[in-house]
């Protein structure tokens, strides 16, 4: 067996001197801002708003929307010759991690957006990238907030959905079909977060359900359209003031215009379809897996600083609980938690900025040039960046320049790094109730919602044991020959 | 909890199935709203006609007689379907056996005669140890000789539903504390609104702010701490049976599930990770129960040293019912996060469990300290 490459081991010290010393500063800031903004607006309300959605379920918090969108957090990521604030994308986790401190479910509403952004992005279709997110900067400006969600995960599919191993021996029945002009979509979508927030809809189906993954096509539904609807809204156990909602297609159409990805579009990839389904999918969960071990990050945090202010108030036989030499240890193997969560979301970022998403936005000339471009330049550059000619240079960047080993390691990562961040979230929520004992259980010590909130990670994006599997499939089995990701012997 | 070739424990143990599946189930998702929708009154009166409410006290009480296994076999079945109606039964036995351990047989008997629920039941702070906590609470004699109690009484269960609480107070000029039962609806008690928790929604408590109330007293700052332990010896093992059962509820459901759940194109039971998952559910919940089993007899019987391995069990079981209802949740995927499942529901009420009797990591410093006495 070869020792595991360098490229694997030392993602972020390969990183360090390539990465513009820029966004270090650039980081600093977003950090700073995500710092106020947990403690101005989400931690005021956070008990408040889950209280209320206890009661009533069906709540839709416009108002968090709205003040988030005030404060520019839906286009602050989003490329300046969009529209956009232009921040660099990996700013974004220690962002989330401090609101998810606070508070996951408003961290969800801001970065559950981001899914969508990213999502969209990994088709590389400039025109429709132009489109929605200059409707997205648009929105911030008339106080009309304009979401995306991401609508992968079908009744019968979830963790089909995110594999195409798996996908072809499954039930995919979002049904899209080929007609004047566009496309009809039939079927239902379920668990999609913030679907009726959203004002777009990142949407997967198939032409063919027998070979979902030689025929995946992905399309942008706007709220409103002719044939879609939204369905229920889950009852949830915990993250509860960001909604998850079914989504219905019912001969619902979609003009070409609003087609992000299909098979003519595929046609000038070498890739075979089935292939870049597959790396489309890599891309997005590449990202988004490193946006929930930023969640993880905040959530073992938040039950972290909680059990700590408990334990600095609290005597216990007489003496400050902070003060037994069991509870030291025990806020330090949470401390630790949070730190690990951490490194791994960074470590993921990096091979995100060298080998995946941010591999052109993260490099040097690219981040200074559009950092200091001034804005009726960029605005200019829009047309450009908006163009057939742009979506072919995304293209030919991000997806036919990517080596299989490439997507392998940024995938493999973004795995490594949800699960571990996110039982470890659990872990702390454990052991923050296990340190508090009675206080621990009541909703206004906060640490029982972080808990409660922290379950739902291990779940999304992936389920936990998917992820295992697909680190297995990226990194931690790719030179064993013998191995066969997705297979599973029969039962005897 | 096992009851094999015991004829009255398996009568017992059906009854308790019986009445879980047709007076729980049906309004599981709805019971478990309190305080945003109604109290399960009806049900709770049915557990009093079944004298589920009464089986701590002695058999001239109507009770099962002093041995712990009759309600660790109820709790066990109750928590497999819903664990509230069981933090019910174990904060009243609770009190009970205080009342009981302390001799103070006219107000047990006076509490255990009434002809409803509510008025039967005694309220308890079960989900700490009295002596680990700085008290907020004092009991005094006012000039007539009389015990009162003012200050603070967190966290009373079922205190704004039962018409006693039994609650601990310091005493001026000394450094333990005392038993005090008052009348939960005294005008000199202010309680708070329900207490929003993790779990058990449905064995609601509240904080009780106390300017003065008269209070019988069931044992003097010297005793308090030794009343409690009395008690809770043998309480752990209900905690730990309610542990059980919910390993147990939770093991069904998650496995009734994979086996119908087809993803990657077979049922998900087969996939051999999801096997080993739904394996060790098993094994922890079998393994748990088998023990529990074991120290019940021991306690009992009154065994040598049958509180250490009480404990033992209890925080055992306790804290793989955590992980078990973790995994619950896990195997139904996102469904299993959901209100219309029983998993999201054992996952809280298993945690919540776990705080029952005091800090969990200092129930376990106790357990090794006791034993180095
Ligand atoms: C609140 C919430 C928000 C969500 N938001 C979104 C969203 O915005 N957009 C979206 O598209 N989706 C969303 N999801 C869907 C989410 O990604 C899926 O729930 C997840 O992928 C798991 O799918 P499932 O729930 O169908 O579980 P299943 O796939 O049915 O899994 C059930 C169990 O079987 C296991 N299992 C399944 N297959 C295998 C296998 N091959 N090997 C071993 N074990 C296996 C799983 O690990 C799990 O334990 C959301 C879900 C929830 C609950």
């Amino acid at each position: 067996m070869r020792p595991p490459p360098f490229e694997d081991m030392l993602v972020s010290l390969d990183a360090s001197a390539r990465i513009p010393a820029g966004m270090v500063s650039e980081t600093r800031e977003v950090m700073a801002l995500g710092r106020r903004f947990a403690r101005e607006v989400v931690r005021p309300r956070a008990l408040e708003l889950d209280a209320r959605l206890h009661e009533d379920p069906d709540h839709l918090d416009w108002e968090f929307v709205k003040t988030a969108n005030e404060w520019g957090l839906y286009s602050m990521w989003l490329p300046k010759f969009f529209g956009g604030g232009g921040y660099n994308f990996m700013s974004m986790a220690p962002f989330i991690e401090e609101v998810s401190s606070q508070c996951l479910a408003m961290a969800n509403l801001i970065g559950v957006h981001y899914l969508g952004v990213g999502t969209l992005s990994a088709s590389w279709n400039a025109q429709i990238m132009r489109r929605v997110f200059s409707e997205v900067a648009q929105g911030e400006k008339t106080g009309e907030p304009c979401l995306i969600s991401l609508a992968i995960t079908e009744p019968s599919a979830g963790t089909d959905a995110e594999e195409v191993d798996l996908m072809d021996r499954g039930e995919m029945s979002c049904r899209i079909t080929r007609c004047d002009g566009g496309y009809k979509v039939n079927g239902t979508k379920i668990f999609i977060s913030n679907g009726h927030l959203s004002t777009w809809h990142m949407t997967m189906g198939f032409e063919d359900l027998s070979r979902p993954s030689e025929t995946a096509i992905m399309l942008a539904v706007k709220t409103g359209t002719p044939g879609f609807s939204f369905g229920r809204i889950e009852r949830k156990m915990g993250q509860k003031a960001c909604p998850a909602s079914v989504l219905v297609f019912d001969d619902c159409f979609v003009p070409d215009e609003l087609v992000a990805l299909d098979h003519r579009q595929f046609s000038g990839l070498s890739r075979s379809h089935r292939q870049t389904t597959m790396q489309v999918i890599d891309y997005v969960v590449s990202t988004s897996r490193a946006g929930v071990g930023a969640f993880g990050a905040g959530a073992a945090r938040g039950a972290y600083e909680e059990a700590l202010a408990f334990a600095s108030e609290t005597e216990v036989d007489g003496t400050l609980l902070v003060n037994h030499e069991w509870a030291q240890c025990l806020l330090a193997e949470m401390y630790k938690n949070v730190s690990l969560a951490r490194l791994t979301y960074m470590e993921t970022n990096y091979a995100n900025a060298l080998y995946g998403f941010f591999r052109l936005m993260g490099s040097a000339p690219f981040f200074y040039s559009m950092k200091y471009a001034p804005r009726p330049l960029l605005d200019r550059l829009s047309g450009l960046f908006g163009s057939g000619w742009a979506t072919r240079m995304f293209r030919q960047t991000h997806l036919e320049n990517q080596l299989e080993s490439e997507a392998h390691r940024t995938s493999g990562w973004a795995s490594l790094c949800k699960f571990t961040a996110t039982d470890l979230a659990v872990k702390n929520g454990h052991l923050a109730l296990e340190l508090m004992g009675q206080a621990g259980l009541r909703h206004d010590r906060r640490v029982e919602k972080h808990l409660r909130d922290a379950k739902l990670l291990q779940i999304y994006e992936g389920t936990n044991q998917l992820n295992r599997l697909n680190l297995f499939k990226c990194m931690a089995g790719a030179d064993c020959g013998q191995a066969e990701p997705f297979c599973d012997c029969p039962a005897a | 909890m096992l009851t094999i070739g015991d004829k009255g424990k398996k009568l017992l143990a059906d009854a308790a199935t019986d009445f879980a599946n047709k007076a729980l189930l049906p309004d599981r998702e709805e019971n478990d709203k309190f305080p945003f929708g109604p109290f399960f009154d009806q049900a709770l009166e049915t557990a009093l006609e079944l004298g589920f409410l009464h089986l701590a006290l002695p058999e001239s009480m109507e009770g099962m007689g002093p041995g712990i296994t009759d309600l660790c076999v109820v709790c066990d079945r109750l928590c497999q379907v819903d664990a509230s109606m069981a933090g019910i039964l174990f904060t009243n036995s609770f009190a009970q056996r205080l009342l009981l351990a302390a001799g103070e047989a006219k107000t047990l008997e006076e509490a255990a005669g009434q002809d409803s629920a509510r008025k039967v039941l005694l309220a308890a702070p079960v989900f700490n140890n009295p002596g680990e906590i700085r008290h907020l609470a004092r009991a005094e004699k006012d000039n007539k000789n009389r015990w009162r109690l003012t200050g603070g009484v967190p966290y009373v269960v079922l205190g704004g539903v039962a018409a006693r609480a039994v609650l601990p107070a310091a005493v001026e000029g000394s450094k333990g504390f005392g038993w005090y039962v008052v009348n939960a609806n005294s005008p000199q008690i202010v309680k708070s609104a329900t207490v929003f928790s993790l779990g058990l929604h449905a064995c609601p408590a509240v904080d009780m702010t106390i300017d003065g109330t008269p209070a019988t007293p069931l044992a003097g700052p010297e005793d308090g701490a030794d009343l409690f332990r009395q008690v809770a010896d043998a309480m752990q093992l209900v905690a730990g049976a309610m542990a059980v059962g919910l390993m147990k509820g939770s093991f069904r459901e998650a496995l009734d599930y994979s086996k119908k759940r087809r993803q990657g194109g077979k049922r998900i039971v087969e996939w051999s990770e999801l096997t080993r998952i739904l394996a060790e559910m098993s094994i922890h919940a079998r393994m748990a129960e088998a023990a529990l089993d074991r120290a019940c007899q021991a306690a009992d019987h009154g065994e040598h040293s049958w509180e250490h391995l009480a404990a033992a069990v209890s925080l055992t079981a306790c804290s793989l019912a955590c992980e078990a209802t973790t995994d619950g949740i896990q195997v139904l995927g996102g469904v299993g996060y959901m209100k219309e499942y029983g998993q999201e529901k054992r996952f809280r009420d298993a945690k919540q469990i776990q705080a029952l009797l005091g800090l969990a990591p200092m129930r376990r410093i106790k357990y090794l300290r006791r034993m180095l006495r």
